[in-house]
């Protein structure tokens, strides 16, 4: 009892907080958001209200139906077909997007490659493949993407014939033309039966998927090892060619032929695109070498040695222990490199490739006007591949935390 | 029987690989078949690579002609370098007034005498030193680059500024010369060092009130010619730019990277929205709504310029991103950091301020530094817009009739220079990380 007493003595001896309206926290947390919400609102409002006296003095209206206008110009390169006079601005819109993207997927895929072979270079035991490395990444990183692309593009204009001399790269078959304007390729024009391949090609993905998976499971079990690359290359390649073959290859080529001053037939690639392509391929491939470096680095030493101790050969080491440890660290700077690589074909627009960029924030704001919505429009674009690519890499994240030890 | 051995034991030789060129060669180029192979085969690549760029760049290298046939006249494949040669003034000023190149200089020199003191080790005060140079100099160096009329404001800017440049030297004299800070000196000087901390403090605001005067009545005199922004141009718009930029980013993305990690939920959102706005779009797409939607954003009777529309979105994309920077160095200071500040009754700006940036900074010095980087290479996007910086005058250089046709020298000039700096520039930041290393990273 006297026990119990005693310690509400001492509870009640505790001074009683005092609450001070001034130093309480909550208030002040309170207090400190609601200020920065009403600054933040007041210079939202500010420039809302702005901008919208600014259109009405100018007698601008605000709105999309600009985009059912007919657009009084043809973009320079274009993935699908438009009529002057006659598609509107949301077609040119569309355009400028699949540019884009089509550059940025063909600059991916390059610099992916590239920056892999420049990664495993500079972890070369060889003292100079790993010194040229080095070499070609801080050269490369050091000089300014927009440096860069002009060179190309100025350096392909020096370098390369006019028309009438055009290089022949396919070994005077005169199939791949290469010259002042950009390279000319054959293009397949499809077939009434091509489909069928498509669907044995899709049907032999779905199977070489099974196929893996059933290896996989198999090795875990038994633990014996069921080769899988060969197979599957054979599966995806061959039963696809037999229907290709047995459907009478329903597809032909169409080949560039000169027609007075240019080309015609086959697909082109523009000198500007050319330019953009390697430039950004070669500048992005050297920050992606060093993510591969750092990502390979990353992988504790005692782990290729313990696999070696366990009597695995040097490429399963480096295919079942150290690959497979080095990615989490190295696609996540691979992935967002890859957003860098979207947003930066953006500057195509200095050398007047008909980018996104190019085709709409610049020309299409000059002749349409309507600035705000087409800011608006080319900013939600980019944002949009942002929010997906980073949507994608999450998922990335999540498995690979899981995985981990 | 013996045990005890009588004769020394021959001194073995040293692992090959440590005592001599050749086995230095064949442990880092000739270690395997495949080894070998790389090497002759990269050291071929090496040598005619070399060899062509040796003969295009040097030995058939143009240096002095005055136009482009005379060029191709001496050499048809060689470079024709005496194209940038003619135009080296245009690539640093751009347009700038050629009798009036002196105050670029200045400004240039200005700048680094400011910034001198900061690699003296014995001068103290070196925080309010960067400090002054990030709030002073700019209008000091305004006010040179681009004269003309004086507003009252920019008048007592350039007062404070000169004072903050006197008084700047004059510490980094003391300090160098083992005097002390320069406060402590003059109290000394005047013999009040054993007067009340209260007194010295009035005198030395004294005396800056005085040097104040000084300077706003010698600034009164001071007037330079008008160089409006539009004749700025090359390697000088460049560094305006982005030193603008540099110097208004760092604060900008450390308040946002605080704000991005606050407790508060409203700072957090809005934070978070900014900079993820800014980072997830192209530069270009920011500059071109700068300039074509900032107009409609403010009132019609206050219109920026074009130069100020760039220098803004410059300074609000990269703050976004440095703000990044900033929260990954953040992210990586132990929670028991904070709780020490806690424990010893800081409150959260000190907190921040003396525990956490401190060190955050630190570890981020090469980051930071990359970002800086970052953006002094895409300030060239500003050419896109048109804006005669540096990357504008080196293609302008291929339109002047004498020089026409002339892309790639000067090209390959600007790259060689970009490269040198950014490589000085991270080369520099890795030095400084490891000079500022105390060891105990976590």
């Amino acid at each position: 009892m006297a026990i119990n007493d005693n310690r509400k003595e001492t509870i009640r001896a505790k001074p009683a907080e005092k609450f001070n309206f001034f130093h309480d926290e909550r208030v002040r947390s309170v207090f400190y958001q609601i200020l920065t919400a009403l600054v933040v609102g007041w210079v939202a409002w500010f420039l809302i209200s702005n901008t919208s006296g600014n259109l009405e003095k100018r007698g601008l209206s605000f709105g999309l139906d600009f985009l059912d206008v007919e657009a009084p110009f043809d973009p320079d390169f274009k993935l699908i077909s438009f009529a002057v006079g006659e598609d509107t601005y949301s077609r040119i819109f569309l355009i400028g997007i699949l540019n884009t993207l089509y550059v940025s997927f063909l600059a991916i895929v390059g610099t992916t490659f590239l920056g892999f072979f420049v990664g495993i270079m500079r972890l070369s035991k060889n003292w100079l493949v790993s010194n040229v490395a080095l070499a070609y990444v801080e050269v490369i990183r050091n000089i300014p993407l927009l440096i860069q692309i002009i060179f190309w593009y100025s350096v392909i204009y020096a370098v390369l014939p006019r028309i009438k001399q055009s290089l022949d790269l396919s070994m005077g078959a005169e199939l791949v033309m290469l010259n002042i304007r950009g390279l000319y390729v054959p293009w397949p024009v499809a077939g009434d039966l091509l489909w069928m391949t498509f669907v044995a090609l899709a049907v032999a993905a779905i199977a070489a998927y099974i196929y893996r998976n059933w290896a996989r499971k198999r090795q875990d079990k038994t633990g014996e090892n069921i080769p899988t690359f060969l197979p599957i290359i054979a599966m995806l390649i061959i039963f696809p060619g037999l229907v290709f073959l047995t459907t009478g290859s329903p597809m032909t080529w169409d080949v560039p032929k000169i027609d007075g001053f240019n080309f015609t037939g086959g697909a082109s690639l523009p000198r500007a695109f050319i330019a953009l392509l390697a430039a950004l391929i070669f500048y992005h491939s050297a920050y992606l070498a060093e993510a591969v470096r750092a990502g390979v680095q990353s992988v504790n030493k005692g782990q290729t040695e313990a696999a070696l101790a366990i009597g695995l050969r040097q490429n399963q080491v480096l295919k079942k222990i150290v690959i497979p440890q080095a990615m989490p660290a190295i696609v996540p700077p691979m992935i967002s490199l890859w957003m860098d690589v979207v947003k930066n074909s953006s500057l195509a627009t200095a050398i007047g490739f008909a980018d996104l960029v190019a085709v709409y924030m610049q020309t299409s704001l000059n002749t349409a006007g309507h600035a705000v919505e087409i800011v608006g429009m080319t900013m939600g674009f980019y944002m949009f591949v942002s929010l997906v690519i980073s949507f994608f890499l999450n998922i990335y994240n999540k498995r690979v935390q899981l995985v981990e030890r | 029987m013996e045990y005890v051995r009588t004769k020394d034991v021959p001194t073995r030789k040293p692992p090959m690989n440590e005592s001599s060129l050749l086995g230095w060669l064949k442990i880092n180029l000739f270690d395997t078949l495949f080894s070998s192979v790389l090497t002759v085969l990269v050291l071929t690549a090496i040598f005619f690579a070399v060899k062509a760029l040796w003969i295009w760049g040097v030995s058939d290298g143009v240096w002095v002609a005055e136009t482009r046939r005379e060029c191709f006249k001496i050499s048809l494949d060689g470079a024709c370098w005496a194209g940038v040669f003619a135009w080296l003034d245009n690539i640093f000023y751009g347009r700038y007034p050629r009798d009036e190149l002196w105050r670029v200089n200045l400004g240039g020199v200005l700048l680094v005498i400011w910034m001198l003191p900061l690699w003296l080790p014995r001068v103290r005060g070196k925080i309010l030193v960067g400090l002054s140079v990030v709030a002073l100099y700019p209008f000091l160096a305004g006010y040179l680059f681009s004269g003309g009329e004086k507003g009252i404001f920019m008048q007592v800017m350039i007062a404070a500024a000169i004072v903050g440049l006197a008084a700047n030297i004059a510490n980094a004299v003391t300090g160098y010369f083992n005097h002390g800070s320069l406060s402590n000196f003059i109290i000394r000087k005047i013999g009040k060092s054993e007067a009340h901390e209260k007194q010295q403090r009035n005198i030395l605001l004294a005396i800056l009130l005085f040097a104040l005067a000084v300077a706003f009545i010698w600034q009164m005199s001071w007037t330079e010619e008008n160089v409006t922004w539009t004749k700025w141009g090359g390697l000088f718009l460049t560094f305006v730019i982005s030193g603008i930029g540099i110097a208004a980013a760092l604060p900008g993305g450390i308040f946002l990277a605080l704000g991005r990690r606050s407790k508060l939920p409203v700072v957090r959102v809005l934070s978070t929205a900014f900079i993820e706005l800014f980072r997830s779009v192209p530069l270009i797409t920011v500059l071109f709504m700068a300039t074509t939607m900032f107009p409609l954003f403010v009132p019609e009777s206050f219109q920026l310029n074009k130069l100020v529309q760039v220098i803004i979105a410059v300074c609000l994309f990269y703050a976004c991103y440095l703000a990044e920077t900033v929260r990954a160095g953040l992210q990586a200071i132990p929670k028991g950091q904070y709780e020490g500040a806690h424990t010893i009754g800081l409150g959260y700006w000190g907190t921040m301020g003396l525990i956490i940036m401190p060190q955050a900074l630190k570890h981020m010095i090469p980051n930071i530094v990359g970002t800086f980087i970052n953006l002094l290479k895409s300030t060239t996007l500003v050419s896109v817009i048109g804006l005669f910086d540096i990357l504008n005058i080196l293609r302008a250089i291929s339109k002047d009739t004498p020089w026409i046709g002339l892309h790639k020298e000067p090209l390959v000039f600007g790259a060689i220079l970009f490269f040198i700096i950014c490589f000085a520039m991270s080369k520099y930041s890795r030095h400084l990380e490891a000079k500022l290393a105390t060891g105990h990273r976590n």
